[in-house]
């Protein structure tokens, strides 16, 4: 069989062009595969980064009921703040920080006009901890407790016409369904990657929120901060197991869960498919090359069956052929892309400035660089992919080729 | 016995409605080291007759048996190892493989019969090269080469396995008078050396010349069946 090998290979150079514009066309879709690849890891990885820095945390310590009915932001089913809670989350695995807060529907008015936001009672101290906020203050700090002030993001400022140092009105129903205001000053301006933080919530004194909802000492949820993001699954079922002692009512739920990383999961799912198109070209692009190539060599086929070669080891020099010509564009493909991956990864790329828009309007949890993420596995996959997609695209238009009449191919007939 | 016989052989081609009787009833022994030429116009049935004897095609009726075996019963893949085997084929178009040169040419064929050791392997084809006359030419791709020359590998290709059988189809159809009788005269000697038993058609009186037994084919029927003492060129 290593003379029909050898053979194989001497045939690939024999249309070298052919041999050439086939294997690009896989080293193609194997790079754009790797490039897409990075980038949508890149961006994954950053908004991991994103939703956990500036919203959701690694974990939150939450009743199960409040949980159910969460996007009401109800001010029942609270949790209790209380010195034995706390010292649970503390003694937790890999705890580094714990910010309760307390989430709550309030209209904010600017004197004219009035917009529904979500307050958000914090205590800076404890949320510094856990959230990385403060580096994303534009104008401004960050309030202290019990201070007449709140933090708002700059585009829900602008678009109230609101400065620092400008006084706000926060409308809220207390928990006994009365109406209640908090008046404040702006006391910082945030701008993050995060639209839903730039656009929609107040940060308000943890405790001034209390006394204006009429809570005191409880609070909506606990958010914890872990060394590892990758242990939060596993800690979140021992830490709600520690918690049933103190308080059967709770439950801790990991970031992994939280509803607002379920859209990365659907950037995954059009990698399978931006996949199968790749793969679906380079099938074409090799069965066209078989026929073509079988076609210019009818005769050769016949006069080696004539010879005395069967039609599997006809078949078996031009799946060679083809497998060489996978190989040849997967490795050019891996070897393009691992160059446009370094340099992404390296320098990043500003879709910002590409696109002369933030992402973040986009929806996309993204500021500034995104850079590309190195994915070994996802490149010898898609590597083995068009490999094996030149073998097996090929078997059909071989079998085809090697089932000729030795005769009539001999004598065109 | 003879290497080759066939009794009531007859091929018919379906081309749809029509019929076309290509063999009509061939009777016929051939025995080893013959050297033997079918002719006839064009049309008669010579490469019909040659693609039976050569186990590429079956015959509509009748029996072939070649070197003791029926060829009626066996399947694809027992006739092409016969022909791999047994089988030498010499075509007017030569069919080389145009990546391969002179000498993978030659190769391929010991190659698929697989008995030689690597050692072996060469000598042997360096052998046949040079006695077709190629010494030299071994390293030549078939673009780099006459066609006299390529007629010479295609030779060389078809007895480096020794096969009991060569085949050749009107080999120099493609040929200038010159060089044809060049090709012959290489076909002749290694008839001789070697005692392979060859059956060549032609319409060329030239290459008719070579012959010892002479067959006359005609629409599909063995016109006359001649033997002579000695060819008329060689002795
Ligand atoms: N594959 C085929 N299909 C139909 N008719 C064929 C085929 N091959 C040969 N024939 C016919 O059979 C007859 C004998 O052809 P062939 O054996 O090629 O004769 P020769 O080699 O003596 O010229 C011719 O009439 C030819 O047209
Ligand atoms: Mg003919």
């Amino acid at each position: 069989m290593l003379f029909l090998t050898r053979l194989a290979f001497k045939n690939l150079a024999r249309h070298r062009n052919r041999t050439v514009i086939t294997s690009m066309i896989i080293a193609l879709a194997v790079f754009i595969y790797i490039f897409y690849d990075s980038l949508i890891s890149g961006m994954t990885v950053m908004s991991y980064g994103t939703l956990i820095d500036y919203e959701t945390g690694h974990l939150q310590v939450v009743n199960r009921a409040y949980w159910a009915e969460e996007e009401k932001l109800p001010l029942e089913n609270l949790i209790p703040m209380d010195e034995a809670l706390q010292r649970e989350i503390r003694n937790g695995r890999g705890f580094v920080a714990a910010s309760p807060e307390l989430n709550f529907q309030a209209r904010l008015n600017n004197g004219w006009d009035e917009l529904p936001v979500m307050g958000k009672g914090i205590d800076p101290s404890a949320f510094k901890g856990v959230f990385a906020l403060e580096d994303q203050l534009v104008e401004g700090a960050m309030f202290a407790p019990g201070e007449y002030r709140v933090v708002l993001g700059k585009r829900l400022a602008d678009l109230m016409d609101l400065g620092l140092g400008d006084y706000v009105t926060l409308q809220v129903k207390d928990k006994n369904k009365g109406l209640n205001t908090i008046e404040a000053e702006i006391a910082g301006l945030v701008h993050t990657s995060n639209p839903n933080v730039n656009q929609n919530i107040v940060y308000v004194p943890l405790d001034l929120a209390q006394a204006a909802l009429a809570v005191e000492g409880r609070v909506s949820k606990v958010i914890v901060r872990l060394a590892e993001q990758d242990w939060a699954a596993k800690v979140a079922v021992e830490l709600e197991q520690n918690l049933k002692r103190h308080n059967p009512d709770l439950a801790v739920y990991p970031w992994s869960q939280l509803e607002a990383f379920a859209f990365l999961g659907a950037a995954r799912l059009e990698k399978q498919v931006i996949l199968a198109i790749i793969l679906l070209i380079a099938a074409i692009a090799i069965i066209n090359t078989v026929i073509l190539a079988a076609l210019e060599r009818m005769s050769e086929i016949g006069m080696m069956k004539a010879q005395g070669l069967q039609n599997k080891e006809v078949v078996y020099t031009f799946v060679m052929e083809s497998t060489g010509i996978g190989l040849l564009g997967g490795a050019i493909g891996v070897l393009m892309g691992s160059i446009l991956v370094w340099f992404l990864a390296k320098y990043g790329i500003d879709f910002d400035a590409l696109v002369g828009m933030e992402m973040a309007a986009f929806g996309l949890p993204v500021l500034g660089k995104i850079y590309g993420v190195w994915n070994p596995k996802g490149m010898i996959t898609v590597f083995a992919f068009g490999v094996l997609i030149s073998f097996l695209a090929s078997i059909w238009p071989a079998y085809w080729a090697a089932d000729k009449d030795p005769v009539q191919t001999i004598y065109h007939r | 016995m003879a290497l080759l016989e066939l009794k009531g052989v007859k091929k018919i081609y379906d081309q749809g409605k029509i019929e076309v009787p290509a063999l009509r009833g061939i009777d016929l022994r051939v025995g080893q080291g013959e050297f033997t030429t079918i002719f006839g116009p064009s049309g008669s049935g010579k490469t019909t007759l040659l693609n039976l004897v050569g186990c590429l095609d079956k015959p509509t009726a009748g029996t072939i048996i070649f070197d003791g075996r029926k060829l009626d019963d066996l399947d694809k893949k027992e006739l092409a190892m016969i022909r791999r085997h047994s089988i030498g084929f010499i075509f007017q178009s030569y069919n080389l493989i145009p990546v391969l040169t002179a000498y993978e040419n030659v190769e391929f064929a010991l190659r698929l019969v697989n008995k030689y050791n690597p050692r072996e392997t060469r000598d042997r084809v360096l052998d046949i090269l040079s006695a077709v006359g190629l010494e030299g030419l071994a390293h030549r791709r078939p673009n780099e080469l006459s066609g006299g020359q390529k007629q010479r590998v295609a030779i060389a290709r078809a007895l480096v396995k020794e096969p009991k059988l060569v085949l050749a189809d009107e080999p120099s159809a493609n040929l200038d008078s010159k060089t044809s009788e060049e090709v012959l005269a290489v076909m002749a000697k290694m008839n001789k050396e070697l005692g392979t038993t060859f059956i060549f058609s032609t319409h060329d009186p030239l290459v008719m010349a070579y012959a010892r037994r002479l067959i006359e084919i005609r629409d599909g029927l063995i016109a006359k069946d001649q033997r002579r003492e000695q060819d008329a060129v060689l002795n």
